[in-house]
């Protein structure tokens, strides 16, 4: 691990870190003393994730202890990029001395590829922005790659489908959505994707139980690992009863949100059942 | 996800501070119950001029800029409790029925 500085960071130097690091796509895990002597209150040290997966301590506290403490919280929340719940933490040092650190981290926003131009890209490219996914949509026919067509997308690229993601980088902060306008170009890409050494955090492929089935069998029989196969989601979204592209676009965007935020997809009135519960007599 | 809000205030704290103006930084911390903002909102004060970013409006935002204003003052960071149960079936949007500690400091040019 690299390090810069051996002094706490200010809050303007932590800013311009923040700054510099979404920039850079780069995540970054901040420490703040909230609760303990007065003349550390406010202090900041920083972990940088770099793309490669390296890091980088920026500043540090007084007292080794402390700051081995603090450098352990920030490299937690680097590992998660989901939500973080426990980000306020208690902790007791060596010497006796309480504090209270408080936890941010800033992840760089996940990467949405749909992969097709179709029906189902228009609406899932609209709700996935809206969500806060950098959305990239990509076909080989020119005419379906338009601004018209996808105004809220990030990146519209025309790609031939035996090497789709040539100029795009596929790593775990990539979510993949296979909708293109035949399941023969999903399988090709698909098999790219098992194929290559980084698994992304989604691949979400559309297609009857037939095809897929179809598709799995000879993904067996490319002798690919059988548990990235079983990791596929294939059909893709959740079973809302979707028959529109926008309902499976939907469908699809709900299932993105439920794994982020680790959800279970059940109704929260099933879930919380408050009339039974509460007022149902007998 | 893209925090535009969150990017927006790391912009306006250092545009702030090259400016050489003394600001305040507030920061929801901690929260239990249901409130309007979550954890990690952040909202500038700068005293006289204006106010970047919220921590949810109403009584609890005016508490936290009174506390930033003392804040700026003594230089000493503080953490204000902010109590929003007062009546959790009140129409005033501001009311959400819960409570949140807010980080605030001051901050400098460094």
């Amino acid at each position: 691990m690299i390090e810069q500085n051996k002094l706490p960071l200010s809050a303007t130097m932590a800013a311009e870190k923040i700054v510099a690091a979404k920039k850079e796509g780069e995540a970054i895990a901040l420490v703040l003393i909230t609760h303990g002597p007065s003349t550390v209150l406010g202090q900041r040290i920083a972990i940088k994730k770099l793309k490669c997966g390296g890091l980088v301590k920026i500043g540090s506290f007084q007292g080794n202890d402390l700051n081995n403490q603090a450098m352990e919280l920030a490299k937690e929340a680097l590992e998660s990029p989901g939500p973080q719940e426990d980000r306020f933490h208690d902790l007791t040092v060596n010497s006796g001395q309480k504090y209270k650190l408080f936890v941010e981290a800033y992840h760089p926003p996940p990467e949405l590829i749909i992969v097709g131009a179709g029906h189902i890209a228009q609406p899932l490219s609209s709700i996935t922005a809206m969500l806060g996914f950098n959305v990239t949509v990509i076909d080989d026919r020119e005419e379906f790659v338009t601004r018209k067509r996808f105004p809220e997308a990030d990146r519209l690229m025309e790609v031939d489908f035996i090497n789709p993601f040539k100029d795009i980088t596929v790593d775990q902060n990539s979510y993949i959505v296979l909708v293109t306008r035949g399941h023969k170009y999903d399988f090709e890409c698909l098999r790219f994707l098992l194929r290559s050494q980084v698994e992304p955090s989604y691949i979400g492929m559309i297609g009857s139980r037939r095809r897929i089935r179809a598709a799995f069998i000879q993904l067996i029989n490319d002798q690919l690992d059988p548990e990235r196969i079983a990791r596929i989601r294939a059909p893709l979204g959740l079973d809302i009863g979707s028959e529109t592209p926008t309902e499976i676009a939907i469908s699809v965007a709900a299932e993105l949100v439920l794994l982020s935020r680790k959800g279970d997809g059940m109704p929260l009135s099933q879930k919380e059942n408050i009339f039974n519960r509460f007022f149902k007599k007998g | 996800m893209k925090e535009t809000t969150i990017q927006n205030i790391h912009q306006a704290i250092l545009e702030k501070t090259n400016q050489g103006r003394t600001v305040a930084v507030a920061t929801i911390v901690a929260t239990k119950g249901s409130v309007p903002r979550k954890i990690g909102a952040k909202m500038l004060v700068d005293p006289g001029y204006d106010i970047v970013g919220t921590i949810g409006g109403g009584c609890g935002e005016g508490e936290v800029i009174a506390v930033a204003h003392e804040v700026i003052a003594s230089g000493t960071p503080q953490v204000v409790h902010v109590d929003l149960t007062e009546d959790i079936l009140s129409l005033s949007p501001a009311v959400c029925g819960g409570t949140m500690e807010v980080f605030v400091e001051a901050v400098v040019r460094s």
